[in-house]
């Protein structure tokens, strides 16, 4: 009875968003936020510089208990064994700028 | 059932504990309960007043359509006449379904909802006006307490036993389609006539689940079959995070973050809630007022469009 259909799964967790840089802090602490269970890096970095309100977007990495997020949410808390009943602590960093683009400055 | 499953992840509390904890709970919510089951008797009994049909103040009078069939029927079908109406005797099948999921016990809304429980199930079987039963409810459904089983004090602490809120999941969607097929066996199995029979659940929750469409199909289905649907939002993590001045935590904060077309749309969670009855508890001594308001709420719109 337990048995689940494929598709028939988690598609949304809760997130806290945290940083350790106090210039990319958000203005005001926002509580968690509800994200579809696919979101990347990408998507999650254009929801943090949504909140900072940045002129010009801030590249992002983020971490969850200390790993990088390279895979979907989904496919890192199925990986992790994490259930998506948890509040995730999503910490995230400025994304380190590749060699190619500081060359071409 | 499924829901052994489950228990046998985690610890099953033994019966001593279930009953220390269920009478702790009892005592707590005693008064509201009082003052619950007195909001509830005004709402959920039918007027005693007894309605005149027709003008005539004796209480009879010829029914005008039936005249003609009367008379083409050479005076065979002779029932003419109307009568004042004696107001029928509702009654109610209430079922109590619990969010049985890790959220829950993450957000410290264990006790509230037992509390919950405990407060409902006692005003309810006060009032004795109808069968109760209690489900949990989070990947998967289980019936805790079936409306055939009078609730009492030691139903309420087998109930307890049954929830460890661990469950991996709280899929609200196989929550009410389940819900819905229960009402329907049990509607089939109430005693007397089935247009007197109410049906109401209640589900007490954290409020976090997914696939809001769905879910506002399933409870326009379920006002179809006339069941109403109140989802009781409770909110503990809200006066937690208050008092020790942590982030917000309460649900009324709560922001969803989607992507329609690469384009980042943030909206307040609980304007897309699927639930037109909802209420947010974040203390249990809140609940008899807000309960009674929406269940009076209820009452009126079904008795207008003639339910
Ligand atoms: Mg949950």
């Amino acid at each position: 009875m337990a048995t689940q259909v494929s598709g028939d799964r988690t598609a949304q967790v809760r997130i806290h968003l945290k940083t350790r840089s106090s210039d990319i802090e958000l203005p005001e602490d926002t509580g968690p936020i509800l994200v579809s269970t696919e979101l990347k890096r990408y998507q999650l970095s254009t929801l943090v510089n949504r909140l900072l309100e940045t002129e010009k977007p801030i590249p992002l990495e983020f971490l969850i208990n200390g790993q990088f997020l390279r895979t979907s949410i989904d496919e890192f808390l199925t990986q992790n064994g994490i259930s998506a009943e948890t509040t995730l602590s999503v910490e995230y960093v400025k994304a380190l700028i590749p060699p190619l683009y500081v060359a071409s400055y | 059932s499924t829901h052994l499953e489950h228990q046998d992840e985690t610890n099953v509390m033994s019966i001593e504990e279930a009953r220390a904890l269920w009478s702790e709970h009892e005592a707590r919510t005693r008064n509201l309960a009082m003052i619950l089951t007195e909001h509830l008797r005004l709402i959920l009994q039918p007027t005693q007043a007894t309605k005149m049909r027709g003008d005539f103040r004796t209480g009879k009078r010829l029914n005008i359509k039936r005249i003609i069939p009367y008379i083409a029927s050479s005076y065979k079908r002779d029932k003419i006449w109307m009568r004042r109406s004696v107001p029928s005797k509702r009654s109610y099948q209430i079922m109590l379904a619990i969010d049985d999921s890790k959220s829950m016990a993450e957000s410290d809304s264990r006790d509230l909802a037992f509390e919950t429980l405990a407060l409902v199930a006692k005003s309810m079987s006060m009032l004795e006006v109808g069968e109760l039963s209690v489900v949990g409810f989070g990947e998967d459904v289980s019936v805790a307490h079936d409306f055939s089983t009078p609730f009492t004090s030691e139903a309420g602490a087998e109930v307890f036993r049954q929830f460890n809120f661990s469950q991996r999941r709280t899929n609200v969607r196989k929550l009410l389609a389940e819900s819905i097929e229960l009402f329907r066996t049990a509607r089939l199995k109430a005693a007397g006539s089935a247009s007197e029979l109410w049906q109401l659940q209640l589900i007490i929750s954290d409020g976090v689940c997914e696939d809001h469409p769905t879910i506002r199909q399933l409870v326009r289905q379920a006002h179809e079959e006339r069941i109403m649907v109140v989802f009781v939002v409770v909110d503990a993590a809200a006066q937690k995070a208050q008092a020790i001045g942590g982030p917000k935590q309460s649900i009324l904060d709560l922001q969803f973050a989607s992507f329609i077309n690469n384009e980042l749309i943030m909206q307040k969670y609980l304007d897309t809630f699927p639930f037109k009855y909802y209420l947010v508890v974040r203390d249990v001594q809140e609940l008899p007022a807000v309960l009674a308001g929406a269940l009076r709420q209820w009452f009126a719109e079904v008795v207008e469009t003639g339910g």
